[in-house]
């Protein structure tokens, strides 16, 4: 099952100008559960979705919401000339190819 | 008597105090059937959050708002009147977008029109939450500046040229209302500030004030669907209860506690300059299908305050180019391409100055290197940042009359490499400023570092 058809709602922001955040929400605890222990959402697995080194992914499920967060440090402070998501709103692309 | 004791001399402890959020975003607009439906509740206050960090370091460092003059006076106009006529508190938080000095001389400035214009007369309290160089700089000394993040290590000198703010907690509000306050306008404040301190004044638990401030101040985004309407918040001393004033905004349990995740990088703590709010056990539960009651949250006092600091410096002027290309081999060769022009410009202008292209449809977007795919065309944006307006711009036309005629290996386009929306493609784009500082910073006395001025409107 892809990520995206299990997914209520994949959404991406900074928490701060140093941050990003990803929330991958569920209708389900059914598909809350797969998403949970799915390897392809690992620290690691994640880690290669987005081509950063592990350590800097952080996995916390949220069961009461059914909701998965994912805390990624944003390579450029946002806002800084280069930058290309001042809010962070658009980063959660790659997680639209994962297979749970 | 002052607002605070009416305020007091009113509550009735066996009904639940209730506080009304807005706006979470003030001057883009407040919607009035609801906020006027919410007025119609009478509520024991009306707070409102007016400005973020989110839309990045510019309008910081340039002292501007991000909404417009005419919106954000409709939106005081409304907020002020809806206060006064029931006579309860009027709490706003980092004012102007910014917060700092500027963004709240500007704010206070339509109030005080508005009010001369209304006929109305209160007691206005002012917040400031300017934090100085020369503090900032004690604390680096001293260690006690602690980045919230990677950011590169500012110097002293970058601390010098930045303008600085720091967040007031809950405190600041409470002090203005302490001191006779009728109406509190902040500087950069916690949105949970705002809400949190009348709970806090009439003795209702912290854990509790605290998550109902944390989910109400972005008003109703915590329904299915989200949305910006007004939303009550009604607390015990056991609960609360979310409604929204518009009634196909539902806050269900599922839609709040998932609401709670939005922009925290720690779904179960959220740190505040007093205080942790603890999540942990914080549990949801529907009343009906419009409105869930929320308990269980925790709060554990701070042993060191620690304040959040925000700086932003200016790096310069800032040109832009615009142009788009459907070729393929340019497309192939875009990289290249921009590298070979900017040698090219650079040789030509002797000036310095910094480029930035983001090439749309070949990365433009993603600040990670994952999940890309390439397209059929490309929009290239090329950002340039120098010393004053005419460099910038300078060397934005050089680089965009080069680029369009490059010659490179493999070409077929020499007609011109780039296809331009609009003339002129280059474009004069204000000033450049960066984050310069996103820390905590110990204080001994925060109240110190956020003085309140009163006066009567």
């Amino acid at each position: 099952m892809r990520l995206r058809d299990a997914a209520r709602v994949l959404r991406s922001k900074n928490a701060g100008p140093l941050t990003v955040t990803l929330d991958l929400m569920f209708e389900t605890r059914e598909n809350f559960e797969r998403a949970v222990q799915s390897p392809a959402l690992s620290a690691a697995a994640l880690a290669r979705a987005y081509r950063i080194p592990a350590e800097d992914v952080r996995v916390i499920p949220v069961p009461l919401a059914l909701a998965i967060k994912v805390v990624l440090p944003r390579p450029i402070v946002a806002g800084s000339p280069g930058d290309t998501d001042v809010y962070g709103a658009q980063q959660h692309r790659p997680l639209m190819e994962i297979e749970l | 008597m002052t607002m605070l004791e009416r305020l007091r001399a009113r509550h009735d402890p066996k009904r639940p105090l209730v506080g009304m959020s807005a706006s979470g975003q003030l001057g883009y607009g407040v919607i009035a059937p609801a906020f006027e439906a919410g007025v119609a509740r009478k509520p024991d206050f009306i707070g409102a959050d007016m400005g973020s960090v989110d839309p990045g370091p510019y309008y910081l460092g340039a002292g501007v708002m991000a909404t417009g003059a005419e919106r954000t006076k409709r939106d005081l106009r409304m907020l002020l009147l809806g206060a006064r006529k029931l006579d309860v508190p009027m709490l706003l938080g980092t004012a102007g977008t910014g917060g700092a000095s500027p963004h709240l001389d500007a704010t206070l400035a339509m109030i005080r029109e508005i009010a001369r214009e209304e006929g109305l007369h209160f007691n206005l309290a002012s917040i400031r939450a300017d934090i100085s160089s020369e503090a900032v700089i004690a604390a680096q000394r001293a260690g006690g500046l602690l980045p919230l993040g990677r950011i590169p290590v500012p110097t002293e000198e970058d601390i010098r040229a930045s303008r600085i703010v720091g967040q007031m907690g809950t405190s600041g509000f409470v002090r203005a209302l302490e001191m006779g306050a009728d109406v509190v306008i902040a500087g950069r404040a916690c949105d949970t500030g705002i809400f949190a301190a009348v709970p806090q004044l009439l003795g209702y638990p912290m854990g509790l004030a605290l998550h109902m401030a944390k989910i109400i101040e972005c008003c109703s985004l915590c329904c299915l669907p989200g949305g910006r309407d007004s939303i009550l918040g009604h607390l015990t001393h056991d609960d609360f209860v979310l409604e929204s004033m518009n009634p196909d905004r539902h806050a269900t349990p599922l839609s709040v506690a998932a609401h709670v995740l939005y922009e925290q990088d720690d779904p179960f703590s959220v740190s505040e300059p007093e205080g942790k709010l603890l999540l942990r056990d914080a549990q949801y539960e529907a009343v009906d299908q419009h409105r869930t009651r929320c308990f269980g949250a925790q709060y554990e006092e701070a042993i060191k305050f620690r304040i959040k600091i925000e700086g932003a410096q200016r790096l310069g002027a800032r040109a832009v180019m615009l142009a788009g290309s459907a070729d393929p081999v340019v497309i192939e060769k875009i990289d290249e391409i921009l590298r070979d022009v900017e040698t090219m410009t650079r040789s030509l202008y002797p000036h310095p100055f910094q480029l930035y292209p983001r090439v749309y449809g070949r990365r433009g977007v993603p600040l990670f290197e994952g999940g890309i795919r390439e397209a059929e065309e490309i929009f290239i944006l090329v950002e340039c940042v120098a010393a004053t307006a005419e460099i910038a711009k300078g060397a934005m036309l050089s680089f965009k009359q080069y680029c369009l005629h490059h010659g490179f290996a493999g070409r077929l386009s020499t007609g011109g490499n780039l296809a331009f929306p609009i003339t002129p493609p280059e474009l004069d784009a204000g000033d450049a400023y960066r984050f310069s500082l996103y820390h905590l910073m110990d204080v001994d006395r925060p109240d110190d570092l956020f003085p309140i001025t009163l006066e009567q409107v």
